[in-house]
């Protein structure tokens, strides 16, 4: 999906949005048990990460791993650049330069309300239901708390810690089966002024890509692929071309990514899990127009889910 | 297959699924080819997951499938009102029984092995822990039983299981930034997806 492409819906829905201060959509949405005030908070949620200017000091726990960063947003004019700093462990550095405000990918879109609402489309609350409450102090700023329960299998829950000022997702945990937290990052301090980057000693400087300006450099699987399931909700975040050798598909919350490689020999059928955090990577070779083909699933999402897309990996014509 | 049938299905694979659940599948096994289809294929990748024979796949899975089920309602209508964990359990047991060389059936027939041993031989031993007595009863009402006891319980291939799994951990250091990479454009964390990148290259 290009950004381009985007920029024109986005335009068309909220026109003189961007730039202004999070206004709250005055949509009046009845989506059943989901309380109309945590879809607004959402939507502001989505805006807030873009055109709030915010720097501060995460915390990301998976399992027995904790690590350390630092975050820094900064918008000038009609972009925005931010900057994630590891802390600890490695010493690398992911820049995102002049994201364009009006560039709304998928995921994003996904968390807003806009006319499908109005129409009686639920958009995310179809997927989760939505809960609000007073959430507890988060980097010394109060917050709301929204609680995300899944309506069916194949998506994790999520407790989300809003600033009640600007709506930046403050704290996030990942919950799954049992109540079980899979990860949870937080900010331990945050100011909302732009400041410059500190010294911190970085050695790797990734730049990240960004859809509409990366063309596909490595070649591609040589057979027509396609998925013939994903659970529904979710949408592909890119435009790709048929015989890709990577797709990735978001629900506004969860993301997953299908990658497909040509093996050498033909393995025996089987298949192989490994969860990191919230994070599941599953493996299973399958045979595709005669060749042998490694599928890999990975992704924010339970086991099952990665399984049932891999098994709807098809060919198409 | 419905969106409903499927999700009965993949929360059986996990055994998570609960009475309804079972229920649903078991009633549409017989009539539906897809679902047992599915159910074959997830059964076949499955099996080296929890390193059982490569050879259970090949089994005609569903005449095996109907012949537990006509079993179990046979018992039904015969035996004694069963316990509800046992009703719960029953379904769950004879259907993976049936269906391949499961995990079920590897432990209950371990179980039904040590049973028949000496330190065993008292019954009352399990008088106060329901569950594996639930789980023998479980198995025992299905025809496979007879063969555990005089076949030696499965030899386990952990072989391919291993490979993929080694696959996994490999696939998810080495695309773990391509997946970041979207997951950060498509998600309220901003570029925090990027952490959960092992180390993180140009």
């Amino acid at each position: 999906m290009t950004c381009s492409r985007l920029m024109t819906r986005f335009i068309v829905l909220f026109a003189g949005g961007a730039g202004a201060l999070l206004p709250l959509p005055a949509i009046a949405v009845n989506c059943g048990d989901s309380d109309p005030e945590a879809l607004a908070w959402m939507d502001r949620m989505s805006r807030s990460t873009q055109q709030v200017a915010y720097e501060g000091v995460i915390t990301l726990q998976r399992g027995d791993d904790l690590q350390v960063m630092q975050l820094s947003h900064s918008v000038k004019g009609p972009a925005a650049t931010e900057q994630l700093t590891r802390l600890t462990g490695q010493g690398a550095q992911v820049i995102r330069d002049e994201h364009p405000l009006d560039c709304i990918h998928p995921g994003h879109q996904l968390l807003r309300l806009g006319s499908e609402l109005a129409e009686g489309d639920c958009g995310i609350a179809s997927h989760y239901r939505l809960t609000l409450a007073e959430g507890e102090r988060v980097a010394g700023r109060r917050t709301v708390h929204i609680t995300v329960t899944p309506r069916d299998m194949y998506r994790y829950g999520y407790e989300l810690e809003l600033d009640r000022q600007t709506a930046l997702l403050l704290k996030a945990s990942t919950v799954g089966r049992g109540d079980k937290i899979l990860e949870r990052f937080q900010y331990a301090d945050v100011s909302f002024a732009d400041a410059g980057a500190r010294e911190t000693g970085v050695d790797v400087v990734h730049h990240a890509a960004h859809p509409a300006s990366v063309t596909d450099e490595k070649a591609g699987l040589g057979v027509a692929w396609g998925l013939r399931w994903v659970p529904a909700g979710f949408m592909a975040t890119d435009d790709v071309t048929s015989d890709v050798t990577r797709r990735t598909y978001t629900d506004g919350l969860a993301v997953f990514s299908v990658f497909l490689e040509r093996l050498a020999a033909t393995m025996p059928s089987g298949e192989g899990v490994v969860r990191q955090g919230s994070t599941t990577s599953y493996t299973r070779g399958i045979q595709l127009d005669g060749q042998p083909i490694l599928v890999t699933v990975i992704g924010e999402v339970p086991v099952n889910t990665a399984r049932m897309v891999a098994d709807s990996v098809s060919r198409v014509r | 297959m419905s969106e409903r049938l499927r999700e009965s299905l993949s929360a059986l694979m996990d055994d998570e699924a609960n009475e309804l659940e079972v229920e649903r599948v078991l009633s549409q096994i017989g009539d539906n080819a897809e679902l047992r289809e599915t159910w074959v294929r997830y059964h076949r990748v499955r099996g080296s997951l929890y390193g059982q024979l490569q050879s259970s796949a090949s089994l005609d899975i569903s005449s095996r499938v109907m012949a537990a089920i006509t079993e179990d309602q046979h018992q039904d209508r015969q035996g004694a009102p069963a316990s509800v964990g046992e009703r719960l359990w029953r379904p769950v047991a004879s259907f993976a029984v049936a269906a391949t060389v499961a995990t079920t059936v590897v432990l209950g027939g371990q179980q039904l092995v040590q049973l028949s041993g000496d330190q065993y031989q008292d019954r009352s031993t399990y008088a106060s822990n329901v569950s594996p007595v639930g789980l023998v009863n479980a198995v025992g009402a299905t025809p496979v039983r007879a063969s555990f006891g005089t076949r030696p319980v499965p030899v386990l291939q952990p072989a391919t299981n291993e490979a993929y799994e080694r696959l996994a951990r490999q696939r998810l250091k080495h695309y773990s930034q391509d997946h970041a990479e979207q997951a950060a454009l498509n998600t309220p964390q901003g570029l925090i997806p990027f952490a959960r990148v092992p180390r993180i290259s140009e």
